[in-house]
C-alpha cells in the first residue's frame, strides 16, 4: 500500500500523540504552550501536507482490487482542508478558554486532534467499515470533550446524553451495516454502486440503508434525531461545542454525500420526497424552537439543527449543483460558527452563565468582539453580502426548477424560506443584546489575546470573502463534486408508492 | 428429527436481541442497565454479521465484527468512566436526575 496517501492522517495522529506525551514532561504552568504547538502543527499540515488530488487514488485495497476502503479524490481533499482549518480555529479558541479547563488542557488539545483524525478519515471513507470506524472515533472523542469540565454537572450531563444517544445511533448503524452487507455481499461503495439496481427491490438492503442513514442523521442532528443537540451544545465547553457544530456535522455531510450519491444514487433519487420532508421539518423545528431561548449556546444548538436542514436541502436537489452548494454552505458555516463561538468562549471564559444578558454592553466592553459577533449573526441569518447569503442562495437555486414541477418540493422550498425569515428574529436578538442590551453592571473592557484576534480575523475575513467574492470557492467546489453521481428521480410513474 | 439452523433463524434471533436491547435503552431508568442494553444491540449486530458471513461465504463480515468489538470496548471504557464521574458528583446513576439542562 502506498502510505503517502494517508500522510495527512499519519501526521495528525503523531501530533496528537506528541501533545499527549509532551504533557507528561512539561511543568504545569507551561502546558498552555502545547496549544501553540498543536495549532502550529495543524497549520503546517494544512499548508504543506495537502496536495490537490490529481486523480482518484485508493488505499487499504485488497491486492489487485480496483477500489479500496480509503479514497483520495477532490471531495476528500476539499473536506480535509475544511477539517484542518476548523481544528486550527478551535485550538486557537481553546487557548483563550484554557484557564477554565485546568491542568488537563493538553489532553483537550490532543482529543481535538484525535477527533480531527476521525474526520479526516471520514472525508475519505469509501467503505462502510471505514465509515463506522471514523464516525466512532469522532463520537467517542466528543463524549470526552463534551464532559471535559468534570467540575460542572451540566458538562457531565451533556457527555452522558451524547454517549447514550450516540451509542444508540451507532448500534442502529452497525445493525444496518450488517443488513446491507448481507444483502449486497459487500460494504464497498463502488461495489455497492454496481449492484444497486438489483438491490433496489431488496427489503433487507433498504432497511439496512435506512438504519445507516439514521446514524448519519444523528451526526448531522436532523429531525427526528436532533433531540441531543440543544442539551449537548448547552452543557459542553464552548470550544468543544464549536468543533461539534462544525466538524462533526460536516463529517456527517461528507459521508451522507458519499453514501447517497456515490454508492446508491438510484435509491437516493427514489427517496427525494422523504428527504425533502425531513429537511423542511428540521428547518422549521430548529427555527421555531430557537425563538424562546435565553442561553446563547442552546440557541446556537437550535440554529445548528436548522442549518442541518438547509444542508440536507442541497442533497434533496439530487444534482451536482446541489452538492456543490452543500460544500459552499458548509464552508461559510465553518467561518461563521467559529467566529461566533470564539466570541462566546471569550465571554464564557470570564463568566459562568451563558445567558443572553451576559452579552449586554459587549459593544462598549470590546467593539471588536461585538463587531465580529454581529457579522457572524448576519451571515447565519443570510444577510447579504455575507457567506450565509450566498450559501443559502446556492442551496435554494437548484430547488426552484424542481419546486416548479413538484408541489411537494414547492412546500419544502416555502418552509425553507419561512425558516430564513424566522431565523432573522433570533439572530438579531443576539446582536441586540450585544449592542443595545440594558442594565449593564460590568463595563470593564475585555482584553483579547492575539490567538483570539487571529481566529476572529480568519472567521470574519472568511465570511466576507465568501460573501463578496464567492467565485473562487464555487470554482473549487464544482470539481470536488465531480466524483459524485447524483441521479434525477425518474419521472413520476409511481407517485403512489412513495 | 432435528432442525437445521438456517440464515433466517440467526437473523430472527439477532433481530430479537436488537429489539430487547432497544427496549432496555428506552424503558429502563438506570444508566448501567441502559448501557447493557446498548451492548446487547451492538452484539446482536455482530451475530447478524457473522451469520451473513457464514452463509454468504464472505469473510469480510467476520472482520467487521472485530471492528465493532473494539469500538464497543472503547465506548464502554469511556462510558463507565463518565457514569462514575456523574455518580461522584450527583450520587445518582438514574436518567430522571439528569435535569440540569433545560430551556
Amino acid at each position: 500500500m502506498n502510505s503517502s496517501l494517508i500522510i495527512v492522517e499519519i501526521l495528525v495522529a503523531l501530533l496528537g500523540l506528541g501533545v499527549l506525551l509532551a504533557d507528561l514532561w512539561l511543568p504545569v504552568e507551561r502546558r498552555r504552550l502545547l496549544g501553540w504547538v498543536a495549532a502550529a502543527g495543524v497549520a503546517v499540515v494544512f499548508f504543506v501536507g495537502m496536495k490537490d488530488a490529481a486523480e482518484v487514488a485508493y488505499a487499504f485495497a485488497a491486492p489487485g482490487a480496483k477500489t479500496g476502503m480509503y479514497v483520495l479524490d477532490g471531495l476528500a481533499v476539499f473536506f480535509k482542508q475544511f477539517f484542518l482549518l476548523a481544528a486550527l480555529l478551535v485550538i486557537l479558541m481553546t487557548t483563550e478558554y484554557a484557564p477554565k479547563l485546568g491542568s488537563g488542557v493538553s489532553e483537550f488539545y490532543s482529543l481535538v486532534l484525535f477527533a480531527l483524525l476521525g474526520m479526516l478519515f471520514a472525508a475519505s471513507a469509501n467503505d462502510l467499515v471505514l465509515l463506522f470506524a471514523a464516525l466512532e472515533l469522532i463520537t467517542i472523542t466528543f463524549v470526552v470533550l463534551n464532559s471535559f469540565r468534570r467540575d460542572q454537572t451540566a458538562s457531565i450531563e451533556a457527555g452522558v446524553k451524547y454517549l447514550i444517544l450516540g451509542a444508540t445511533a451507532s448500534a442502529f448503524m452497525v445493525f444496518g451495516m450488517a443488513l446491507v452487507f448481507g444483502a449486497a455481499g459487500t460494504t464497498n461503495f463502488n461495489e455497492m454502486a454496481a449492484v444497486q439496481k438489483a438491490m433496489g427491490g431488496s427489503p433487507i438492503f433498504l432497511a439496512g440503508l435506512v438504519m445507516v442513514l439514521a446514524g448519519l442523521f444523528f451526526k448531522m442532528s436532523l429531525v427526528p434525531f436532533q433531540a441531543w443537540a440543544p442539551d449537548v451544545y448547552q452543557g459542553s465547553p464552548a470550544p468543544a461545542t464549536a468543533f461539534l457544530a462544525v466538524g462533526s456535522k460536516a463529517a456527517g455531510v461528507v459521508l451522507l454525500l458519499r453514501l447517497l450519491f456515490g454508492a446508491v444514487p438510484e435509491i437516493a433519487a427514489r427517496w427525494q420526497h422523504v428527504l425533502g420532508g425531513l429537511a423542511a421539518l428540521t428547518i422549521l423545528y430548529g427555527s421555531l424552537c430557537a425563538i424562546p431561548q435565553r442561553s446563547i449556546k442552546r440557541l446556537l444548538g437550535y440554529s445548528s439543527i436548522a442549518n442541518a436542514g438547509y444542508l440536507l436541502l442541497g442533497v434533496v436537489a439530487m444534482s451536482k449543483a446541489g452538492a456543490s452548494g452543500v460544500l459552499f454552505y458548509v464552508s461559510g458555516y465553518l467561518f461563521t460558527v467559529l467566529a461566533a463561538f470564539t466570541v462566546v468562549s471569550v465571554i464564557l471564559a470570564r463568566t459562568e452563565s451563558d445567558d443572553l444578558s451576559s452579552l449586554n454592553g459587549l459593544s462598549q466592553r470590546s467593539p471588536a468582539l461585538a463587531g465580529a459577533l454581529a457579522v457572524a449573526m448576519a451571515s447565519l441569518a443570510g444577510v447579504p453580502p455575507m457567506a450565509g447569503f450566498v450559501g443559502k442562495f446556492l442551496l435554494l437555486k437548484p430547488m426552484v426548477p424542481l419546486a416548479a414541477a413538484d408541489p411537494f418540493l414547492a412546500c419544502v422550498l416555502v418552509a425553507a424560506l419561512v425558516g430564513v425569515v424566522i431565523s432573522m428574529y433570533y439572530y438579531f436578538g443576539i446582536v441586540r443584546a450585544a449592542y443595545w442590551g440594558q442594565g449593564v453592571a460590568d463595563l470593564t473592557p475585555i482584553p483579547t489575546s492575539w490567538a483570539v484576534r487571529v481566529a476572529l480575523l480568519i472567521g470574519v475575513a472568511g465570511i466576507l470573502w465568501l460573501g463578496i467574492l464567492p467565485d473562487a470557492l464555487i470554482q473549487a467546489s464544482t470539481p470536488a463534486v465531480e466524483v459524485l453521481k447524483p441521479q434525477a428521480p425518474v419521472a413520476q410513474q409511481h407517485s403512489g408508492d412513495r | 428429527m432435528s432442525i437445521q439452523a438456517g440464515l433466517g433463524h440467526y437473523l430472527v434471533v439477532s433481530a430479537l436481541l436488537f429489539c430487547l436491547g432497544l427496549l432496555g435503552v428506552v424503558a429502563r431508568r438506570n444508566l448501567l442497565v441502559i448501557y447493557m442494553g446498548l451492548e446487547l444491540m451492538l452484539n446482536s449486530a455482530n451475530l447478524a454479521l457473522v451469520a451473513f458471513s457464514r452463509f454468504n461465504n464472505n469473510l469480510n463480515g467476520q472482520v467487521m465484527v472485530f471492528f465493532v468489538i473494539t469500538v464497543a470496548a472503547a465506548e464502554v471504557a469511556v462510558g463507565l468512566a463518565l457514569i462514575v464521574a456523574l455518580y461522584r458528583r450527583r450520587q445518582t446513576a438514574h436518567v430522571e436526575d439528569l435535569v440540569s439542562l433545560k430551556l
